[in-house]
């Protein structure tokens, strides 16, 4: 393998897309295209795992250079995101089956691997702009091909994130002025004022890409009308593992955050909230979808407040919690597409007694839903303990914070299994069967993946999360879970199951076990509010953007005038004045150009 | 071996005028194509024997001829645009009698335009400036068309102009310097600066150039000749002829015999800019498709000129760069022009509406070189007119800059209204027959529009590569 | 003596110029051609150029003269009305000539160029007749070039098509 290789992931990807539109009409053929895209980058990210590799192209010029680096860190996204779209596209070829959108998917889903890979891979500011941009078009694309509602909450999505991308492009024009180069391996500064905004620009685009607070409000949305394999492939997995990605090379590498900085106390904060008021959202709501939406907000809190707290074991336990929230997520996801493809529904009022129906997909959820709830010995307790055990150090109020979630987390997971495996069987739901192999095969894997890495959580810490810091970092560190911790953790999880089975207890239904919180005196009045959108950022930004329309358009109309009116109309005199000075007369033309060569004369010799 | 270049047109008309009558006829095309298809050949690819080779011709006599970077892109245009033309002339012209005159009038234009881009003295150019403006009155003519004799003998009566004024300056220069290889009138303009008689030798024979690059206010017989002429003599008059003969040897002239010089140069941007303005002022109230084209390119060049005044390193890279573009996105406005006018059978824009949806690739590589004649990103005219604007700005001349940019934006306006009267709307039912337009225009409507896309966006690789060193002419 | 006769020439060499344009009559234009020619000839010998005065009087004066008078003997005259339409068109394309010539000469003659025709000697004295000619063989395949585009240019415009 020469350097080249290093270029397949991108071209691997982009190349099978341009397959599935060129064999699209052939049936089934499309699926392969798609599938054997995937198995060929799986290979190729396997084969480039544990290599270095530089590959770096002239381009634009000024600073601009194609430059591409491989090593641990890049290497193990890469692997990651492989694995993933492998997974989903074999999901899809069963789900997809009989939606008119299909190759569009497959093809927006094959240019999002090769974005993902080249902005992970680039190791030039500018080149990963170029990338992470191409990400934002597919994902407009993919949630846009659900239909016209979907078209919607695309055009939300886009403008989110398309702000928070452009102040990413101008936190890297400033790194780029900071720091003399556009290449991120050569970039290493401590943050000083200047270099504070700087980082607060980059780092919006980052956990805007993770979808943090206060980023978010397009996740919900898109849940409800985008096909559900992507959400579990592009927020639910790829999108987390390239904005945590880029916030801890910003944080560790590019600039050396430490315990003492002020952005260390900011990213524990907006993680804290984060954690917080999304899972409160999720434990309310009534849909599958969107339920798991919440929740995939809610985890990104974890993964900035891991890093956020510049302790290794915390940083530690926030990468491990990228990848272990990418397993989990992923896999509720697709649980929920099981769902909604048997059964025809994901809201909650109308399903129930799946479990006996469908006992595979169950166990799938039930293994990433204790996952998510952090409950011993599956993979999601062992990233939470080392993001509580960092929190913790950094102060107890993030630790409160965290387990708080936990619980929240722990709660509704419990409201959701109870309310669609469990409890009596519906009329509609009486004929429900078991998904197809092609969908449950992802699923499986990808659970028997979270209990992997929670029995074994050695292998993948100290293969894949500890080379990211390196030798230096984690010298004098120990990731012995603190006992304390682990007691504390399961007092909570124990509390969330008995406050459950209490709710069900004076409700009478899974359901409703949460709706005593909904109707709460204080909580009441903010759930109003949230429902209607009041702390959507999006929708702020639109009524103020309204006003500020109302104003420009009458300033629009004057300068509309001026161009379109003035501008033309003068253009239009001066053309038609020249175009009447040609009248073909010849010694008009003669004269002309003899007084031409008058004044040039005139100026040539006068400057003797 | 660079005689060649002279030698091998001149051997094909001889061989094609033998009394071989019917065999030669089909022969004259692919003498054409082989010519013009070979230098672009040579020059790319640049084969060490042909241009190290010793030149036989140069054993016996003396021809002083010398290719450096600025005659090797003039030599690419060349042959590029000679080609197109030749495919056009092809298709367009019936008549195999004519279309036999044609070819041999190309190649003695190719001979006129290769030796001029190729010579060393001021006399020589004087003479094959000439061919090149003789061969183009003929070709003009050549169908007796009404209009296209009236567009001929306007040309004709200011070339007659332009050739006084420049023989006139030859003979002065020849007296003040001995001789008339550029290198001694350059020795001779510089030691006797302040001679008036040479100054004005020399505004002379800028005004002639001036004349035949069709500058404003120069320019009286240009919009006539290249809308009158027919398609494919419009091809090459408007992409090369009046590029060789005007303003490759403005550059030539400005740069190492003339010049440099500060009032030249300024006389260089006021033309240049005076050109971009009236130019593309006057091309915006056209309704006939080939006279805005016409009045277009009079406002391209205006930028070449003015970048050419600039006189910086890069200006100069700016303005060869741009003349190169220029020779291709101008040609293949007209290439389509010609398909345009061939299957509607006018040239009046306000007669036509809705052939994009018959004429497809007419209407896609159009769109491609009008975009790149506005300066579209990432087209090859947008990166020669940004080296021209940053060139300005960094020499200072902010207005000039100011003016290249707010013109840009007018070419915009006129070159969309043609796209839109022309190929957008509804297709009237006149023109319900209409097709698209034969091989012989459409293929290379296509090569001239893979050229513009590709030198667009391959520029970042080939800007240090190949555009900088453009600049090597400069002593 | 000398420089009134130059003068004399000179006055009648712009009259002869400007008759054979203005007129109406293509004759009267070929005869002032000619005219014009011949006062040309006077003037080059007067700048002691016999050999090119020589090549203007046989060329210029005597057989391109012949030639347009002889072609024009076998075209049709013009009726008399048509004679009024053209002098009017003729005057209408002309009349600010002589406006433009003035103006000019007020404006030169306001911005006072320094005039100083003096040339500077060349740096090293050549044989004329060594450059015109040793020096050419590049013109030689130019001049060629022009005369067989100038064939090509008889065969195409003046030459009968058999198909038509």
């Amino acid at each position: 393998m020469n350097e080249f290789s290093i270029l397949l992931p991108i071209i691997i990807p982009l190349v099978g897309a341009m397959l599935v539109i060129i064999v699209r009409r052939l049936g089934g053929m499309k699926e392969g295209a798609a599938l054997l895209a995937t198995i060929f980058s799986l290979v190729t990210a396997i084969m480039l795992y544990g290599r270095e590799l530089n590959y770096s192209l002239p381009w634009a010029g000024f600073g601009m250079e194609f430059t591409l680096r491989l090593y641990h860190f890049s290497a193990f996204i890469l692997l990651a995101v492989s694995v993933f779209a492998f997974l989903i596209t074999l999901y899809c070829c069963s789900f997809m089956r009989g939606k008119s959108y299909g190759v569009w998917f497959y093809f927006y889903l094959l240019i999002s691997a090769a974005m993902v890979n080249g902005a992970v891979l680039a190791d030039n500011l500018i080149l990963m702009l170029f990338f992470w941009e191409g990400l934002l078009v597919t994902l407009f694309g993919m949630i846009a091909i659900g239909g016209k509602e979907a078209f919607k909450a695309a055009t939300k999505a886009f403008i989110i994130i398309g702000i928070c991308d452009l102040c990413m492009m101008f936190g890297i024009a400033l790194t780029g002025y900071l720091a003399g180069t556009m290449t991120i391996s050569k970039i290493s500064m401590s943050p000083g004022s200047l270099g504070s905004v700087a980082f607060i620009f980059l780092m919006i685009g980052a956990i805007s890409k993770a979808g943090s607070m206060p980023f978010h409000s397009w996740i919900p949305d898109a849940a409800v009308n985008a096909p559900l394999p992507f959400m579990a492939f592009l927020p639910a997995s790829l999108e987390k593992l390239l904005g945590i990605y880029f916030l801890a090379r910003i944080s560790l590498d590019m600039f050396k955050l430490d315990v003492n900085s002020w952005l260390s106390i900011l990213l524990m904060v907006i993680g804290s909230i984060t954690i917080l008021a999304a899972v409160m959202m999720a434990l309310i709501q009534k849909d599958y979808k969107k339920l798991l939406s919440y929740h995939a907000i809610s985890q990104v809190g974890y993964m900035v407040l891991g890093i956020g707290t510049c302790l290794p074991v915390g940083i530690v336990g926030g990468l491990f919690h990228m990848i272990n929230h990418a397993l989990y997520k992923s896999c509720l996801f697709l649980t929920g597409g099981s769902v909604e493809k048997q059964a025809g529904t994901t809201s909650l009022d109308k399903l129930g007694g799946l479990a006996l129906k469908m006992p595979i997909t169950f166990i799938c959820f039930l293994v990433a839903a204790a996952s998510i709830s952090g409950v011993p010995p599956f993979n999601g307790f062992f990233s939470k303990e080392l993001v509580y055990e960092g929190a913790l150090q950094r102060g107890a109020i993030f630790y409160l914070a965290a387990v708080l979630g936990s619980f929240f987390t722990a709660a509704s997971f419990l409201k959701l299994g109870h309310s669609a495996f469990l409890g009596k069987v519906s009329d509609a739901n009486k004929n429900v069967k078991e998904a197809a192999p092609a969908m449950l095969l992802p699923m499986i894997v990808i659970a028997l993946i979270c209990i992997l890495f929670g029995v074994y959580n050695h292998f993948p810490l100290s293969n894949f999360i500890k080379p990211i810091l390196g030798e230096q970092r984690l010298a004098g560190h120990e990731f012995a879970i603190n006992t304390t911790l682990i007691v504390i953790t399961v007092v909570v999880l124990t509390g969330a199951l008995l406050h459950h089975l209490f709710a069900v207890k004076i409700t009478g239904s899974g359901l409703k076990s949460a709706d005593y919180i909904r109707y709460a005196p204080v909580f009441r009045g903010i759930y109003n509010r949230a429902e209607n959108k009041y702390f959507d950022p999006y929708d702020i930004g639109l009524k103020i953007v309204n006003v500020i329309t109302k104003t420009a358009w009458r300033i629009d109309r004057a300068v509309d005038w001026i161009y379109e009116g003035l501008t033309v109309r003068a253009v239009y005199l001066f053309s038609n004045g020249i175009r009447s000075a040609h009248t073909g007369n010849y010694s008009l033309y003669i004269v002309w150009s003899l007084l031409g060569a008058v004044l040039v004369l005139i100026v040539i010799m006068k400057s003797v | 071996m660079l005689s060649l270049f002279v030698l091998l047109p001149f051997l094909a008309i001889v061989m094609l005028n033998l009394p071989l009558k019917t065999v030669t006829r089909q022969l004259a095309l692919w003498f054409g194509i082989a010519l013009s298809a070979g230098q672009v050949f040579v020059v790319i690819f640049q084969p060490d024997v042909f241009w190290n080779g010793t030149d036989l011709l140069g054993r016996f006599f003396t021809l002083r001829l010398q290719a450096d970077n600025l005659s090797m892109v003039m030599l690419l245009s060349i042959g590029i645009v000679t080609f197109a033309a030749i495919l056009v002339g092809r298709q367009t012209i019936a008549d195999s009698r004519l279309r036999f005159n044609f070819m041999n009038l190309v190649l003695l234009s190719l001979i006129g335009m290769n030796g001029t881009v190729l010579l060393t003295d001021l006399f020589s150019l004087y003479i094959f400036i000439e061919v090149v403006a003789i061969s183009s009155f003929i070709l003009i003519a050549f169908q007796r068309d009404l209009n296209a004799l009236e567009g001929a003998f306007k040309y004709i009566i200011l070339s007659a102009v332009a050739t006084v004024l420049m023989l006139l300056s030859v003979s002065v220069l020849l007296m003040a310097a001995g001789d008339t290889s550029f290198s001694s009138v350059a020795a001779a303009v510089k030691n006797s600066s302040s001679s008036h008689f040479v100054r004005f030798a020399i505004g002379i024979f800028i005004c002639g150039l001036f004349i035949k690059g069709g500058l404003v206010p120069f320019h009286g017989w240009l919009p006539a000749a290249y809308s009158m002429a027919p398609a494919a003599v419009s091809v090459l008059l408007a992409g090369i002829v009046t590029k060789v003969s005007g303003i490759y040897a403005l550059i030539r002239l400005s740069t190492s015999v003339f010049g440099p010089d500060s009032s030249l140069n300024a006389v260089l941007m006021i033309a240049g800019a005076v050109s971009i303005v009236i130019g593309a002022l006057a091309a915006t109230g056209q309704s006939d498709f080939k006279r805005m084209l016409a009045y277009s390119s009079i406002s391209q060049v205006g930028y070449i000129i003015l970048a050419l005044g600039c006189g910086t390193k890069l200006a100069l890279v700016g303005a060869v760069f741009h003349l190169f573009n220029h020779s291709i996105f101008k040609s293949l406005l007209f290439v389509n022009s010609a398909a345009v006018e061939q299957q509607t059978g006018t040239s009046d824009m306000d007669k036509m509406g809705g052939l994009g949806s018959r004429m497809p690739y007419t209407n896609a590589t159009s769109l491609i070189a009008f975009l790149s004649t506005a300066g579209v990103p990432p087209l090859a005219g947008f990166w020669s007119k940004l080296i021209i604007v940053i060139a300005l700005w960094q020499s200072g001349y902010y207005i000039y800059a100011f003016i290249a940019i707010l013109s840009s934006i007018i070419t915009l306006g006129y070159l969309l209204s043609m796209q839109r009267r022309v190929f957008f709307g509804i297709l009237s039912d006149k023109l319900q027959a209409v097709r698209e337009a034969g091989f012989g225009i459409v293929f290379p409507a296509c090569v001239l529009a893979a050229i513009t896309v590709g030198v667009g966006l391959s520029f970042p690789f080939i800007f240090n590569s190949f555009i900088i060193p453009i600049g090597a002419f400069l002593k | 003596m000398v420089l009134i006769l130059n003068i004399i020439l000179l006055v009648l060499f712009v009259v002869g110029a400007v008759w054979t344009m203005m007129t109406t009559r293509l004759l009267h234009s070929a005869v002032g051609l000619a005219f014009t020619s011949a006062v040309l000839t006077v003037l080059m010998f007067q700048l002691d150029s016999p050999l090119a005065a020589v090549f203007e009087l046989s060329v210029c004066a005597g057989l391109v003269s012949a030639i347009f008078i002889s072609t024009i003997m076998l075209t049709k005259r013009v009726t008399a009305e048509e004679l009024i339409v053209q002098r009017k068109i003729r005057l209408a394309s002309f009349w600010f000539l002589p406006i433009v010539v003035v103006a000019a000469a007020i404006v030169l003659s306001l911005i006072h160029i320094p005039v100083d025709f003096k040339l500077p000697e060349p740096p090293v004295e050549n044989n004329v007749k060594n450059i015109m000619w040793n020096l050419r063989h590049l013109d030689l395949m130019g001049q060629i070039a022009i005369l067989l585009t100038g064939v090509f240019g008889v065969v195409t415009l003046f030459k009968e098509s058999k198909h038509d």
